[in-house]
């Protein structure tokens, strides 16, 4: 959850976070935005089992998701570095297009 | 003598796949590594199954090429023997032969690749010529531009992190002794053989054994010396990058002809690229190259590989890098390999020169049948003593 003390934020955007519309403000990394939401799991490990973030300081991988924004190829990026964006299309689902 | 029968120097892929097979016929080993098994190339390359002649033997002129095809008979053997591996050695080595294609993406590299297979053919080996769209056929995601390529169904790639540990344990299993942080500082001939002088973590030690197998791969020119040879050597260090894990994307191994490119996706999902893009060595305190510490990585190579990689194979730039590494490895002066006994030094043989992933467990088995005196004629065309005026000052003092 947010904090609700005095504090300002961005403007009010919205991501799709595996096809779910996650609200979030300018300035926060995805992974603030998933974990505002009780979304804790990032990514399957190779048995298919969740990973949750970790370090969240860009180190450990562990919060490596698919973003697709804009026209630009999906990538694999960390969660907990990326800036949410309004229209980001995040999947933590192995990509099955590949 | 230490009732020892042949005395290995490096337990690289050669080394450790030598000693099984001597010990497999009955001969008592021993493996002396100066670091730890697999520490050089036998770990550092990139795993490629390439049977079709090598880029390298193509860019050099019609004269290299013709006496490279002679190189095709191994292939042949090698084909084999990397199908009864997996048998053998188990999954673990993770071979994966399900093709190979050398892309062209010009009319002038499609020139070089018909003369390529012609050459191929008529050395017994099964690729063809294939369009572009059979190419993409085979490797889905492979770009427009590439207009024709050389297929041959043998080709994939294994494990080399796998291969020489499991030649090592094979070893192992058959009585072969390995020595870890043992370096062969001196080399004396006797009567009974040689006499190495190694400096162990315990201190200098000395072995005998009637005879050497120098299996050290860009260090083999350095432990020639011990033995008062020249071997014609020459370290080049290389560049080799993974990318992150990702679902099935890309079957057969992918080269190129016209451009430097090895590209292949591991079983464990990873993107493999690689294809002769130069490092730079670094010098030690005597300005000599500096075998011991990886070489530096070149910003234009990596650079070059990757884009030459995107531009083949446009998906793989969709993907995260997660390695790069150096790894170093030795040329002859004719590009062909150095295999066999050494004439100026009896009882001394080497086993170096570049291509021993994809032909080092074949340089093994022949070159076991060679140490322990049967007839083997296969290895000819290897033989060290093409360079014998090299060593006609040199070779053997008194024993």
């Amino acid at each position: 959850m947010r904090s609700d003390g005095d504090v300002r934020r961005g403007a009010p955007l919205t991501l799709l976070v595996d096809g779910q519309a996650v609200a979030a403000f300018e300035g926060e990394t995805i992974a603030t935005a998933m974990l505002a939401r009780d979304l804790l799991a990032f990514r399957l490990d190779r048995g298919g089992r969740p990973r949750g973030l970790f370090c969240n300081m860009g180190v450990c991988g562990e919060c490596l998701v698919t973003v697709a924004h804009g026209s630009a190829s999906p990538r694999r990026l960390r969660a907990c570095l990326t800036p949410a964006a309004d229209g980001m299309i995040v999947t933590t689902r192995p990509d099955e297009r590949r | 003598m230490d009732g020892v029968d042949v005395l290995v120097i490096g337990a690289g892929l050669v080394g450790c796949a030598a000693a099984c097979r001597l010990a497999q016929a009955g001969a008592r080993v021993e493996i002396l590594e100066a670091a730890r098994p697999n520490a050089g190339a036998s770990g550092a390359n990139a795993g490629s199954l390439h049977f079709q002649l090598e880029r390298r033997f193509l860019e050099n002129g019609e004269a290299l090429a013709d006496q490279a095809a002679s190189i095709l008979g191994l292939n042949l053997l090698a084909i084999e023997e990397w199908r009864g591996l997996a048998d053998e050695l188990g999954p673990d080595i993770r071979v994966h032969m399900r093709g190979g294609l050398m892309v062209a993406e010009t009319a002038d590299e499609v020139a070089i690749l018909e003369r390529k297979v012609a050459r191929e053919v008529q050395g017994g080996l099964a690729s063809r010529m294939i369009d572009g769209d059979a190419a993409r056929a085979l490797a889905p995601g492979l770009s427009e531009t590439v207009v024709a390529a050389s297929h041959l169904e043998a080709e994939g790639h294994a494990d080399p992190k796998a291969l020489t540990l499991a030649f090592a344990a094979a070893a192992a299993a058959r009585g072969v002794r390995l020595r870890q942080r043992c370096r062969v500082v001196a080399a004396r001939p006797v009567r009974s053989g040689y006499r190495l002088t190694v400096e162990t973590p315990d201190g200098p030690e000395d072995l005998t054994a009637p005879k050497i197998l120098i299996a050290a791969g860009a260090w083999s020119a350095r432990i020639g010396e011990l033995f008062n040879l020249h071997l014609p050597l020459y370290p080049v260090a290389l560049l080799m990058s993974a990318t992150e894990r990702t679902a099935p994307l890309l079957d057969p191994l992918i080269q190129h002809v016209g451009q430097r490119l090895s590209m292949k996706q591991a079983q464990a999902g990873n993107v493999l690229i690689g294809g002769g893009w130069p490092s730079r060595m670094r010098l030690d305190a005597a300005g000599r190259f500096d075998l011991d510490r990886p070489a530096e990585m070149l910003a234009s190579s990596l650079r070059g590989n990757l884009a030459v990689a995107a531009r083949v194979f446009p998906r793989v730039a969709e993907l995260n890098l997660i390695r790069s590494w150096t790894g170093i490895t030795a040329i002859t002066a004719d590009q062909l390999p150095l295999v066999g006994a050494i004439p100026q030094a009896p009882g001394v043989y080497v086993a170096a020169g570049g291509s021993a992933f994809t032909l080092g467990p074949t340089f093994a088995r022949l070159l076991a049948r060679r140490i322990l005196d049967e007839p083997e004629e296969r290895l000819e065309i290897f033989s060290p003593a093409r360079f014998g005026h090299l060593n006609s000052f040199m070779g053997a003092a008194d024993a």
